[in-house]
C-alpha cells in the first residue's frame, strides 16, 4: 500500500463561522432598512421584557420599536410589548433550544414590518450562557441582570459581561432587601469591561431616563435624525 | 446545553474547508475550546460522532481538543495570570486585574486531511496492486 497523503490545513476560524456569516447578512439587511438592533441577554426573570416595555414607553412618539421575542414556547411576551405600544412584535419559539441563532432571526423577519421600524429589540431566550456565542447581526448587545439575582453574576458568567456593549442592573429598589453588594458587583464588572453600566428599576422607573437617553443617542447616530412616530 | 447546535456548525465548517482543499477524508479536527466556552466536551464529541456516522468525509475523524483558560493582567505587578474559577485576584498582590482573554473561544485551528492521490501516485498504487495479484506483465 502506498502511504496516505495526509496534509495539515490551517483553518483558524470560529466553529460557529456559519452562524457568523448569516449574522453578517442580517446586519446588512438591518442597515439597509435603517433599523438599529439591540440583542438583550439575561437570565429568566431579570426583567428583559420589562426593560423593553419601559423603553418603548419612554420612546413613545420618537421611535417605532419592534420586538423579536425569543422563548422556548408561548407568546406572552409578544402580547405584552404590543400592549405597551410596540409597533410590531414577532414571537420566535425555539422549541427547546436555549438560544436564538441567526437563521431563526432571519426566518422571523418575514413576519415582521422591518422596513417601518427605527429600533428592533431581540429578546433572547432567558439564559446567560448559550446566547453569548450566537451573534444575530445586532448593533448592540445588552446584558441585563437584576439585583435580586445576587452580586456574583459577573464572577459566574464573565463571558456575557465581557462581550456586552452595555450592562443594565435592574431591580435596584430590591438591592437592600436582597443583600446585594454593589461595590463587589461593580469591581468585577470593571475587571471585565469598560462598557457603561445603567442602574435602574423598571418597576419604579428610577434610572430609566439615563438608559433611554444613552440608547437613543446610539440609535440616532447610524440612521440620522428620527422622524416623529 | 447547546452542544448539538455547536456540533452541527462545526461539521459544516469542517466539510466546507475539506471540500475547498480538495480533501477526500478528514482525519482529525484540532479544536480550541476555552475553559469558559461552557461546552461539555463529551457531549460535543458524542454529537459530532453521531452527525458524521453516515457518509460524511469527517466520519471517524478524531476531535483533538485543547482547552484555553481565562486570562487576566495585573496592572500593579505587570504580569498575566490565569486565575481559578470565580476568584480573579492576582496571585502575587491580591488585586483583581483586567481581563485579557475571556477564555470562551470555539475555534477550529486546523484539520488533518487525507488528500486525493496525484495521478502519478494513482499509477504507482495501481502497479503495486497488479504486482500484488501476481499477474505477470504482458509482453
Amino acid at each position: 500500500m502506498a502511504g496516505r497523503n495526509v496534509k495539515l490545513l490551517r483553518v483558524e476560524r470560529s466553529a460557529l463561522a456559519d452562524n457568523d456569516a448569516v449574522a453578517r447578512a442580517l446586519r446588512r439587511r438591518f442597515r439597509e432598512a435603517g433599523v438599529f438592533v439591540v440583542n438583550v441577554i439575561a437570565a429568566p426573570g431579570a426583567g428583559k421584557t420589562s426593560l423593553i416595555v419601559r423603553t418603548i414607553e419612554h420612546l413613545r412618539g420618537w421611535a417605532r420599536v419592534g420586538v423579536l421575542e425569543g422563548d422556548i414556547v408561548g407568546n406572552l411576551d409578544a402580547q405584552r410589548v404590543l400592549a405597551a405600544g410596540a409597533y410590531d412584535a414577532v414571537q420566535i419559539n425555539t422549541g427547546g433550544q436555549c438560544h436564538l441563532d441567526a437563521s431563526m432571526v432571519e426566518q422571523a423577519l418575514s413576519r415582521l414590518l422591518l422596513e417601518e421600524l427605527d429600533l428592533l429589540f431581540i429578546e433572547n431566550v432567558g439564559n446567560l450562557i448559550c446566547p453569548t456565542h450566537w451573534v444575530l447581526g445586532e448593533d448592540l448587545t445588552v446584558c441585563l441582570v437584576s439585583a435580586a439575582e445576587g452580586h456574583d453574576k459577573p464572577r459566574k458568567y464573565p463571558e456575557v459581561f465581557a462581550k456586552s456593549d452595555a450592562i443594565v442592573l435592574n431591580k435596584i429598589d430590591l438591592m437592600e432587601l436582597s443583600g446585594f453588594d454593589r461595590s463587589e458587583f461593580v469591581r468585577h464588572i470593571r475587571a471585565l469591561t469598560e462598557a457603561p453600566l445603567f442602574e435602574l428599576s423598571c418597576r419604579t422607573g428610577e434610572g430609566m431616563a439615563g438608559w433611554t437617553e444613552w440608547l437613543w443617542a446610539r440609535v440616532r447616530r447610524p440612521v440620522g435624525p428620527m422622524p416623529m412616530g | 446545553m447547546h452542544e448539538l447546535a455547536v456540533a452541527e456548525q462545526l461539521l459544516k465548517l469542517v466539510e466546507e474547508e475539506a471540500q475547498r482543499a480538495g480533501a477526500r477524508r478528514v482525519v482529525a479536527v484540532h479544536l480550541v475550546l476555552g475553559e469558559h466556552s461552557h461546552i461539555a466536551e463529551e457531549a460535543l464529541r458524542f454529537h459530532f460522532e453521531r452527525l458524521t456516522s453516515q457518509g460524511s468525509p469527517a466520519e471517524g475523524a478524531q476531535l483533538r481538543v485543547r482547552r484555553e483558560p481565562m486570562r487576566f493582567r495585573c496592572l500593579e505587578c505587570d504580569a498575566d495570570y490565569a486565575p481559578p474559577a470565580g476568584d480573579w485576584r492576582c496571585p502575587r498582590c491580591g488585586e483583581v486585574g483586567k481581563l485579557l482573554d475571556p477564555g470562551d473561544e470555539l475555534r477550529v485551528e486546523s484539520l488533518e486531511v487525507e488528500m486525493a492521490n496525484t495521478a502519478y501516485e494513482e499509477e504507482e498504487e495501481e502497479k503495486e496492486k497488479e504486482g500484488g495479484r501476481g499477474w505477470p506483465g504482458e509482453t
